[in-house]
């Protein structure tokens, strides 16, 4: 089911209201069941898949808090480790690493005994399966106590609003809050309900707006000129931010309704002025992981100069890798990775530009915004592409100068996509300069506090995209 | 919960007042348009009763000459082809056209590649949605592309959605617009330099593209299309497919074989094929861009069309 639907508008409602209604002991089972069937409306029978990681991380967190010996505990995380990857390795990179011995064997004039398989990935497989992995690690760890009771933990696993898409959220946050009895409560049902339509504003009006214009000059770019390519790279910044911000919201929202307290996963990332910063402002909930899970064990910064850069490397590696069994994806990480450590390296140089320009710090930290916006944006030239060939491809053409871009297949949709950004831009910048001022949707005065809810439902309804476009992140 | 409850309600109906109220102004502003495409479709879907009608998408719009035609049979003609529409979006019409009356003869401008899996051709379908409250039958086709489309109608807004720009513009611009010959709006130009250097990459690409020969066929555009070519048999009016020129040669595929067979079928129907036609093929100085003749092109092809049509 996809947040942009009238099948989920009518569902969240159900869930919503059953919620209040039903005694605190019978919560849990509702919020299964309406995950469980959240998740079946796309493929059924991946629902099987969960519930295999379910049960063998329920029991590997029991076994683990109830053994002392420490190799014996270290096993028992292996083993539910191994479960987890071993799912999401053969599910989401069977196929590309069976291809790539092929080309291997192939060298040797060999054969690859190994059949092809026709899989197709379950929704959101690489989101539950991290959130299943924090929580046995953090058990390992001691961070957190083993959940006995075995509804609540798959309720962990699976609650509907960051089933598919995240936030990946860590069980010191979430599992304790499942425990809870949640009182309606009025502040949490009106700024979840605000911060839901905040997120379809984002994925209906900008994202799937600008989708139209991406896809055509992206699907067809070896016909268009550079300038085309370039507003198309552009705009897919502003997509990808807007469809996957978009999701979050919805999905932090409908769980705030319900008085759950998810974490923030976006902090309006096209604000940083370093690749770094954009890392602690975009898909926070991963980038955490990455932190917690595999930059900190490998020694994080408290090692020297060279291994930290090794350490980036390896975690923006994993990145691309988790995003998909595509060598752009890893392309794409090693790109971050490249921007990251090149930013680390001259960051004493660049510190105090200002200072030594005699100019105003805002011009340079603009410029430096506006940079790591060109940066991150050629880095999505590879998560954006088909292949390698497909992405070359583009890098070329965006290399050939054209004063007249194609405009697609309506001069209106183009408008649209325009109004959207700075409707966008415009938003975003209060949001992040201005957070006291202008905070329309919180006025006391009723009139401009509705008046401007009631005018995002209108902006909605008058330049929405309804034509239930799915969500970019669910491929992960 | 019950302050909530009560100020959700108050607020939906605030909403409920202001969509029914914007939608007024967005109905007044839209259907009060005079030039453009939105006024030809609500003259086609409210008014259009002339003796030919010509159906298409784009392809329709730039190609056929009502004028050409009428003088050449002596019988009004009106064009009601529309940007971007396809196989769903003829079958729409016809139904609410042949409601009105049914006309001597049917020219449908089609393509192969309008038998493509997807749903976009379904979507496009929304620029019907003004019309629904008058026209219910139209209904039953917006729920080709979701089953909720008659409740989102309660909306008053909903159905003038992203046509703001374009109405406001044909409003406020009125004047800078062409007024379309019933319905027939040619391109006057030719193509310039990079539109050449983009049409010849587009067939060098196209040459290339195999998948025409193994691809799906989309069932529910064959039932449409069947629909159709059956409603013009049933009122026995004689019906001319037409694939009008294309820049270059169509591939054969399972599509177009498909099209022709189901063509065949109907014995009020005549399939008539400009694809490979070498007085258009690679002739570009005949093209606006790479899909549309432009006017001279438009019009020789259309005098060429009146050759074989014999009614």
């Amino acid at each position: 089911m996809i947040f942009n639907s009238v099948v989920f508008v009518i569902f969240y409602i159900i869930v919503t209201a059953l919620y209040f209604i039903l005694p605190h002991k019978f919560r849990w089972g509702l919020l299964l069941a309406a995950s469980c069937y959240f998740y079946m409306a796309f493929v059924p029978v991946y629902i099987l898949i969960l519930g295999f990681t379910i049960i063998i991380d329920y029991f590997a967190g029991i076994l683990i808090e109830n053994t002392v010996e420490a190799n014996k505990r270290k096993q028992l995380l292996l083993c539910s480790l191994v479960a987890n990857i071993g799912v999401l390795v053969f599910f989401k990179y069977y196929n590309f690493l069976n291809t790539n011995i092929s080309l291997l064997l192939n060298n040797f004039n060999a054969r690859n005994p190994l059949p092809f398989l026709t899989i197709l990935l379950p929704i959101g497989l690489s989101f539950h399966t991290f959130q299943a992995m924090s929580y046995t690690i953090e058990v390992y760890r001691g961070n957190q106590k083993a959940e006995k009771h075995f509804g609540i933990y798959s309720l962990y696993v699976m609650f509907y609003p960051q089933l598919v898409a995240g936030p990946i959220e860590r069980p010191q946050n979430i599992l304790h809050q499942m425990h809870e009895n949640h009182e309606f409560d009025y502040a949490n049902m009106v700024e979840g309900l605000k911060q839901m339509l905040w997120g379809f504003f984002k994925k209906l009006v900008v994202a799937d707006r600008l989708s139209i214009y991406v896809n055509t000059i992206f699907d067809h770019a070896e016909v268009h000129n550079g300038s085309s390519i370039a507003i198309a790279c552009l705009f897919f910044s502003a997509q990808i931010y807007c469809d996957f911000s978009g999701y979050s919201d919805i999905a932090i929202g409908s769980a705030k309704t319900m008085g759950f307290d998810l974490m923030t996963n976006f902090r309006r990332p096209y604000f940083a002025k370093s690749i770094n910063e954009f890392w602690s402002r975009w898909h926070i909930s991963l980038s955490t992981w990455f932190r917690d899970y595999l930059y900190f064990p490998l020694g994080g910064n408290r090692v020297p100069k060279l291994l930290v850069y090794r350490n980036f490397l390896i975690v923006f590696l994993v990145s691309g890798v988790w995003h998909g069994a595509n060598y752009t994806f890893i392309v794409w990480g090693a790109l971050h990775a490249f921007f990251s450590i090149v930013g680390m390296i001259i960051t004493p140089f660049t510190k105090d530009i200002h200072l030594k320009l005699h100019i105003n710090k805002r011009i340079t930290d603009v410029v430096r915004q506006l940079f790591i916006v060109l940066l991150v944006t050629f880095a999505w030239i590879f998560f954006r592409a088909t292949s390698m060939e497909n992405a070359m491809t583009i890098i070329h053409n965006l290399k050939t100068i054209g004063l007249h871009p194609f405009l697609g297949d309506s001069v209106s949709n183009f408008g649209h996509c325009i109004l959207a950004i700075v409707l966008l831009f415009i938003i975003e910048y209060k949001k992040e300069y201005l957070p006291t001022k202008f905070n329309l949707f919180q006025h006391p005065n009723i009139f401009i506090r509705w008046g401007s809810i009631v005018s995002m439902i209108v902006a909605i309804l008058i330049f929405g995209v309804f034509n239930g476009g799915q969500f970019i992140y669910f491929q992960f | 919960m019950t302050i909530f409850l009560k100020r959700l309600f108050l607020f939906l109906i605030v909403v409920i007042v202001i969509d029914q109220l914007l939608g007024l102004l967005l109905s007044h502003l839209y259907f009060n348009q005079h030039k453009g495409q939105y006024a030809q479709t609500t003259y086609a879907v409210d008014s259009a009763n002339q003796d030919i009608i010509i159906f298409g998408s784009s392809r329709a719009v730039r190609h056929y000459s009502p004028t050409i035609l009428s003088n050449a049979f002596g019988k009004s003609c009106y064009n009601v082809g529309r940007d971007g529409q396809m196989i769903p979006y003829y079958a729409a019409l016809e139904d609410v056209i042949f409601n009105r009356q049914k006309p001597k003869m049917v020219i449908i401008d089609i393509n192969s590649w309008e038998f493509f899996e997807g749903n976009s051709k379904y979507e496009k379908l929304s620029i019907l949605l003004p019309y629904c409250h008058k026209h219910p039958e139209l209904i039953k086709y917006l729920e080709t592309s979701s089953p909720f489309e008659r409740y989102k109608l309660f909306s008053a807004i909903y159905p003038f959605n992203s046509s703001l720009f374009i109405a406001t513009n044909n409003k406020l611009f009125e004047n800078k617009l062409s007024l379309a010959e019933n319905g027939y709006d040619p391109l006057d130009k030719n193509m310039d330099e990079a539109g050449i250097a983009f049409t010849k990459k587009i067939i060098a690409k196209e040459k290339m593209d195999v998948s025409v020969k193994t691809a799906k066929i989309d069932t529910l555009a064959m039932r449409f299309y069947k629909q159709f070519l059956q409603k013009c048999a049933d009122a026995k009016i004689p019906t001319y497919v037409v694939i009008s020129p294309t820049i270059a040669p169509e591939n054969s595929s399972i599509r177009k074989d498909k099209l022709i067979e189901i063509t065949k079928l109907y014995p009020t129907a005549t399939f008539l094929d400009f694809s490979s036609n070498p007085n258009y093929n690679n002739h570009l100085e005949k093209f606006a861009d790479i899909f549309h003749l432009n006017k001279k092109g438009s019009e020789e092809f259309t005098k060429e069309l009146v050759s074989k049509i014999k009614l």
